[in-house]
């Protein structure tokens, strides 16, 4: 009997513990077991942030300053906006996949109010933590699909001039939105020379990200990329055009868009990180397909460059 | 050999559960309604199977037919990779709705592939079952033997195998792997009248 109920206490025990223990200065907003994941809402009363995350603490879905909600916390979101350098005009129809904190289609939208947002984000807490805690706001110009992405891009009947791709399942992004298939899938919703931008994590160059900038080769005619300064992230931009810009031009286009979009990053410091994918492959490294994308294990795995 | 049978058929149930969520994923996403559509199904195919094969056990027992059971989801995996791409994308286009888009998928994918597996466990049972007194353990042998080799199907699938080959190469491989385990079968003409005196000694101890 005594033992039952030291097992009844320690259990008990273990079930009130939280995802992962707190710092002293954050404090708990929210936190829910979802469909698809473990969402903890937190303030960093120190560093008077707010992040929204899953179990760990690298595992960050997005985040604001709370005394700067309209400003750009995470790099990775700062970084995506340089492939708006990379289209010859304003876009108007914009995709993104995976909404996170909301918080580059909030920057996006206050800069560029007449463009129009779909976002398919598969997990419909996600989109209530972000209008509760992120001031993330739908309109009549951007709306959020509760729907798989690749579900969404599939049956999308109109065609975008820029879509982001950043869904992300605590680490790591789902396997079928990164395939060869759903890439040319994501290419055939692009209007001509639109733009793609993915956030690739990559913590240290592992055969994940290889086979990335493989896959996103064999899919579209140009890729660049922008590595992070201060987090592990990559951005991929890739374009369908016969040709893309080159480092300068890009440079003097993200300057441009900066000033009149009165933009408060340095998108032309982004910019100055432009490298070719040449400098990233490793052409040992296999092209995830629908058949055969081991993308969890892939990550745990060295890059076999160098 | 028939213990052996049933470990590979529990194992090739469940790396076959596991692949159908990759075969699930391009046209139906991986949503809750996805994953509870496959396990569902599974489950259904293995009841069915477990009922059928008891009714089946019953006429005239042989392992020459548990050969034939065993060959039939063979020559489903070995075909596989013709009919499903081809089946999800027609279920695709129709757009039956997030719910019964993948469950329709997963019943006419994995339906009939689970069923004829689930026939397998009552009929070695009768195969095996040669005393009354001693039924109970060979039946518990069996359930054990063929979860055994589900967790080791589950496991071997997700951990490596999905990092050695393709999909569909991984599910034809498991219909050659059924194949190969069903002719030596077909030929063998087990029964544990036969089998207590053979000299594997599997079932000694069961008289």
């Amino acid at each position: 009997m005594i033992r039952i109920c030291c097992l009844l206490v320690l259990c008990l025990a273990l079930l009130s513990l939280k995802g992962f223990a707190l710092e002293p200065s954050e404090k708990l907003l929210f936190e829910k077991n979802s469909l698809y994941q473990y969402i903890q809402v937190i303030d960093d009363t120190v560093k008077k942030e707010r992040y929204v995350r899953n179990q760990k603490r690298e595992f960050t879905q997005g985040g604001i300053y709370l005394n700067a909600p309209d400003k750009l916390l995470f790099e990775f979101t700062q970084m995506g906006f340089v492939s708006l350098a990379f289209l010859d005009r304003d876009p108007k129809d914009v995709l993104f996949v995976g909404l996170g904190a909301g918080a580059m289609p909030k920057y996006f939208t206050g800069r560029y109010p007449d463009a129009v947002i779909d976002i398919a984000e598969i997990d419909p807490d996600m989109v209530t933590v972000a209008q509760k805690y992120f001031y993330f706001k739908e309109s009549e110009s951007m709306k959020v699909h509760v729907d798989d992405g690749r579900l969404f891009v599939k049956r999308a009947k109109k065609k975008y001039d820029w879509i982001i791709l950043d869904a992300y399942q605590n680490d790591y992004i789902p396997f079928h939105l990164t395939t060869l298939e759903f890439l040319k899938e994501v290419k055939s919703k692009l209007k001509d020379d639109g733009v793609v931008v993915a956030n690739i994590a990559s913590p240290y160059r592992n055969k994940f990200f290889d086979s990335m900038v493989m896959t996103y080769e064999k899919a579209f005619p140009h890729l660049v990329i922008f590595k992070g300064k201060t987090s592990a992230n990559f951005i991929f931009v890739a374009t369908t055009g016969s040709k893309i810009r080159d480092k300068n031009s890009v440079e003097a286009r993200a300057r441009k868009i900066q000033s009149a979009r009165k933009f408060d990053i340095d998108l032309e410091d982004i910019a100055s990180r432009y490298e070719p994918s040449a400098v990233y492959e490793w052409r040992g490294a296999k092209i995830l397909t629908d058949d055969f994308a081991p993308v969890n294990l892939y990550q745990h795995q060295k890059s076999g460059a160098q | 050999m028939i213990k052996f049978v049933v470990f590979i058929c529990g194992a090739v149930v469940m790396s076959f559960e596991i692949l159908g969520s990759r075969v699930l994923a391009p046209n139906f996403g991986s949503s809750v309604f996805v994953w509870g559509s496959l396990i569902s199904v599974f489950l259904a195919g293995l009841s069915a199977g477990y009922y059928l094969g008891g009714r089946l056990a019953d006429i005239n027992p042989s392992s020459r037919k548990l050969s034939l059971i065993i060959i039939a989801p063979g020559l489903l995996f070995l075909t596989f990779p013709l009919y499903s791409g081809p089946i999800s994308d027609w279920i695709f286009m129709k757009d039956l709705g997030v719910r019964l888009s993948p469950l329709f998928a997963s019943s006419v994918l994995f339906l009939i592939p689970s069923v004829f597996l689930g026939i397998v466990s009552p009929y070695t049972a009768k195969l095996m079952i040669c005393s009354l007194h001693t039924s109970g353990k060979t039946i518990g042998t069996l359930y054990a033997l063929s979860t055994f080799g589900s967790i080791i199907g589950t496991l071997i699938t997700s951990f490596y195998l999905i990092t050695l080959a393709g999909v569909n190469a991984l599910i034809v491989g498991q219909g050659v792997l059924l194949i190969a385990l069903a002719i030596p079968l077909y030929f063998m003409n087990l029964s544990c009248s036969i089998e207590h005196t053979g000299p594997s000694g599997l079932m000694s101890d069961t008289k």
